[in-house]
């Protein structure tokens, strides 16, 4: 296959595009194709897919490729969302909903940003919050580390509850502009992968996976410890915080409650059942988890089972690290 | 007979570490084990002490397969080792390794068998209540043969007790050892310095490479030319 | 301004907070200095608990002690199934696997809990003696008095078994190296099982204490409290267990504090605030308050 040609050689001009864009046209075909033939509410549950793609991708870069145990990435993710939702609130109507205005230095009180530069935006502050979060938390070690960084996200959360005046509080906020769609999704999709694969093929990647290997051994060698696992915590962070916004805009309506540990537990497991040595493996565990959801929740509604959803969730996961550590994926291995 | 080794080969991995080796050892003796660094002395001694399993072998004790019995199992039929670096538990009082030494034993056997152990290593008591940490080397060496002969073991495996000790602390290790051995207690021994050893065995095995080489009484051996060149120097 | 009385009640009620703090942090700093794994599915145990003795004492009628009695046996129970079944399996594998694996197991536990009795809070109503409040220079109900005398007996009960008692050294002993423990003819495995079936037991029982301060059980009402006991033992400091005592005690006290002397809206900031110290005392002192070494 042309592709298997090309990707062995990466770090060439066409070993790196001539694949993105056969991915890439691949992709918008089967877009396409699905947008004609498919209806209406399965296109719905694609698009979330792809949201939760992105948002699991990214953490694989900092918990799969270089092995920081981030309970975190939804802190970030939520305040991607708050802020492109705080920068594209429709004027009008944020008198009725208690929604501040803009400062003059961000457009003043009659403008709302338009949906990319909002998106981005929201992506550059969760970086920025990763990177302040970053120093003190990253010199941990493993198990510290998770709790950090799943303190980092109640605090996130507990901050956008307290925060009534800009945030809301716990009743969040409503009447989001729909500006998320099955193709602008898909392509920040295609975006996501592709640059988290030429993080891959670089240097600071293959840094990061000496990290995972061992810290002690990647420091003999020269690497700089902080700069690496920042630059994947704040890389992993700058995803989120675009698949925050993303959902924002796409669910039309955001709650602090929504981005606590029901979401991180969700999103983390998605790497670790796909298999989080491979790019596609989150991708995978995400279609997988979300399809499940969208198939079984039904179900528990109507036959009262309520937690059916994540009860299944934990034992798939609970097996995996028991019979199947690399994921589906990944390759078998026997821990011992 | 009481231990009796028939071919093991242990790995490391899939590294041999030591290769068919058989040896035995008469009850009351001191038998030691010599060789280089990683001739494979310390890994027959922990297989032995059921901390590592030959993959191919038996282990008879007292004719009884122990092959894969695990370590801890093998203290109540009587067999303690002194490990490689005496390995206390550092954070823990003298006499709370000790306690652990006698884990088998009650309360009541604890205290009884305890004056039995500082009336061999006076020194010992004098630092019941120290952490064990804080102990020079030559006290650690002691305590760490007390934890060991605590337990009343019929079978005393050594591991390079004079390892990082100055050469008078040395003299008092063996010293002792020589007393542990009145008591009648079989112990199997190794060690790098072949000239100490000799001194001490009934009888020796040299290891190479993780094979036995030669074995002997040390008189014997001592005649022997190519021993004298490659181990006495 | 605050009156004396209204400190001493607010230093009162941390007091009790902290120490149901305090009894979760010690079985977590148990297992984590034996096995180096923080075990998240204690919140479980939590939750489990407090609706056992629910059941116990308000369907079946049972009597308050022998209902006590049962519930830390079945967190006990509990506990020896989780060792057995899950952990024990990871045992020597990287320490991340332990850590998910236990997420796993908690997510399990609670939803199993929300799926086979109710995704509804349940009311807990304490048997009346329990209840009757005391009025005086500080209030309190008898409940209170309660959580705080049990916490101290059991600490001390375990003090002096971990100092005396030899499989209380061995617990020390394990804690320090397994290996060495098994030479010397511990039976690690056997140790190991018993500090989980005792931090268990110890859990089930915080979590009877929860209902009944409270006054509200749900099947989400161990999540917090587990990861709080966490930041007990970090803060209190990593291989000390008198540390995450002081530590839930000291986290107790700061949430309390908390609601009882900032201004209304920072109620909310309570949890948040745990983190934060967290944070916090990470940056100025890694090994904790009273740490020792470094683990892991």
């Amino acid at each position: 296959m042309i592709k298997v040609k090309y990707l062995n050689k990466p770090n060439t001009f066409a070993g790196t595009w001539i694949p993105f864009g056969i991915g890439l046209g691949f992709l918008f075909i089967v877009l396409e194709i699905f947008s004609l033939v498919l209806d209406n509410y399965i296109l719905h549950i694609i698009t979330v897919i792809g949201i939760y793609i992105i948002a699991a991708t990214s953490l694989n870069l900092t918990n799969g490729y270089t092995g920081l145990f981030s309970l975190g990435h939804t802190g970030f993710m939520a305040i991607g969302a708050y802020t492109s939702v705080l920068l594209t609130y429709k004027v009008s109507l944020r008198a009725a909903y208690n929604l501040p205005s803009l400062p003059t230095l961000l457009g003043g009180a009659n403008y709302q940003w338009p949906f990319l530069p909002a998106l981005l935006m929201g992506g550059v502050i969760a970086a920025i919050m990763a990177i302040i979060i970053g120093y003190p938390v990253l010199r941990l070690k493993g198990h510290y580390l998770a709790v950090a960084s799943l303190g980092f996200m109640i605090i996130v959360t507990t901050v956008a509850k307290g925060m009534k005046s800009f945030t809301r509080g716990a009743s969040g906020i409503q009447v989001i502009p729909h500006y998320s769609n099955l193709w602008n999704v898909y392509i920040c999709v295609a975006i996501t992968v592709f640059v988290l694969w030429r993080i891959l093929q670089s240097a600071p990647g293959r840094a990061m996976l000496a990290i995972r290997e061992s810290e002690v051994s990647a420091q003999s060698q020269g690497i700089n410890l902080m700069k690496y696992k920042l630059y994947a915590f704040v890389g992993g962070a700058f995803f989120a915080g675009i698949a925050g916004g993303l959902y924002a805009h796409f669910t039309r309506s955001i709650r602090p409650y929504e981005f606590s540990f029901s979401m991180t537990f969700f999103i983390v497991i998605m790497p670790i059942i796909g298999g989080s040595r491979n790019l596609f493996g989150p991708a995978l565990g995400a279609s997988l988890l979300i399809a499940m959801r969208y198939l079984l929740k039904p179900a528990e509604e109507a036959l009262g089972v309520y937690g059916l959803v994540e009860l299944i969730y934990a034992a798939l996961l609970v097996s995996v690290m028991i019979w199947r550590p690399g994921g589906i994926l990944g390759k078998e291995f026997r821990v011992k | 007979m009481l231990l009796k080794i028939e071919k093991i080969e242990i790995c490391y991995g899939i590294i041999p570490a030591v290769r068919n080796l058989s040896l035995e050892v008469e009850e009351g003796q001191i038998v030691a084990l010599v060789g280089a660094n990683g001739a494979g002395k310390s890994t027959t001694l922990k297989a032995l002490a059921g901390v590592l399993h030959p993959r191919v072998g038996k282990i008879f004790y007292n004719d009884k397969d122990i092959t894969d019995l695990s370590a801890y199992r093998r203290v109540p039929l009587g067999i303690a080792l002194v490990p490689e670096g005496r390995q206390l538990f550092s954070t823990l009082s003298v006499k709370e390794n000790l306690r652990l030494g006698a884990y088998h034993s009650n309360d009541k056997e604890f205290k009884e068998r305890l004056k039995e152990i500082y009336s061999i290593f006076p020194i010992i008591k004098e630092r019941e209540n120290q952490i064990a940490g804080t102990l020079s080397g030559g006290e650690q060496q002691m305590l760490s043969f007390g934890r060991a002969i605590i337990s009343k073991p019929k079978l005393l495996l050594l591991d390079e007790p004079s390892l990082g000790l100055a050469p008078l602390i040395i003299k008092e290790v063996y010293k002792t050892i020589n007393t542990i051995k009145m008591t009648g207690i079989t112990i199997v021994l190794v060690e790098q310095n072949v000239k100490t050893a000799m001194h001490i065995a009934n009888y020796m095995y040299v290891l190479e490479a993780g094979e036995l080489t030669i074995q002997g009484e040390p008189l014997k051996l001592m005649k022997d030319e190519n021993i004298k060149k490659a181990y006495l120097g | 301004m605050h009156g004396a009385s209204y400190i001493y009640q607010q230093i009162f009620n941390g007091i009790v907070l902290g120490s149901i703090y305090a009894l979760l942090a010690l079985g977590m700093a148990l297992i984590y200095g034996i096995l180096g794994l923080i075990n998240f599915a204690h919140g479980a145990l939590i939750t489990i608990g407090a609706f056992c003795f629910y059941f116990l004492l308000f369907k079946f009628n049972l009597p308050f002690v022998l209902a006590i009695i049962l519930t830390i046996s079945l967190g006990g129970f509990v506990g020896f199934i989780l060792e057995a079944i899950g952990y024990r399996k990871l045992r020597g594998g990287p320490g991340l696997s332990l850590l998910i694996t236990s997420l796993g197991i908690y997510i399990f536990i609670e939803n199993a809990i929300k799926l086979l009795i109710s995704p509804q809070p349940f009311a807990f109503f304490n048997p009346p003696f329990l209840d009757r409040m005391i009025d005086g220079f500080i209030t309190f109900r008898v409940i209170d008095i309660f959580i705080i005398v049990t916490t101290i007996v059991i600490m001390i009960c375990f003090g002096l078994f971990v100092k005396w008692n030899k499989i209380g050294m061995a617990m020390r002993g394990i804690a320090e190296s397994v290996e060495t423990a098994g030479l010397v003819g511990i039976n690690v495995n056997q140790v190991i099982t018993w500090s989980f079936v005792v931090a268990s037991a110890i859990a089930a029982l915080t979590g009877f204490m929860w209902g009944a301060k409270y006054g509200q059980i749900s099947y989400d009402m161990g999540f917090m409290p587990g990861v709080i006991a966490f930041v007990a033992v970090v803060i209190g400091g990593i291989g000390s267990i008198p540390g995450a005592v002081l530590g839930g005690f000291l986290i107790g006290l700061i949430q309390i504090f908390t609601v009882g002397f900032l201004p209304l809206g920072w109620s909310v900031y309570r949890d948040a605030i745990v983190f934060a110290l967290l944070i916090i005392v990470l940056l100025i002192k890694p090994m904790g308050i009273m740490g020792r070494r470094e683990s892991m």
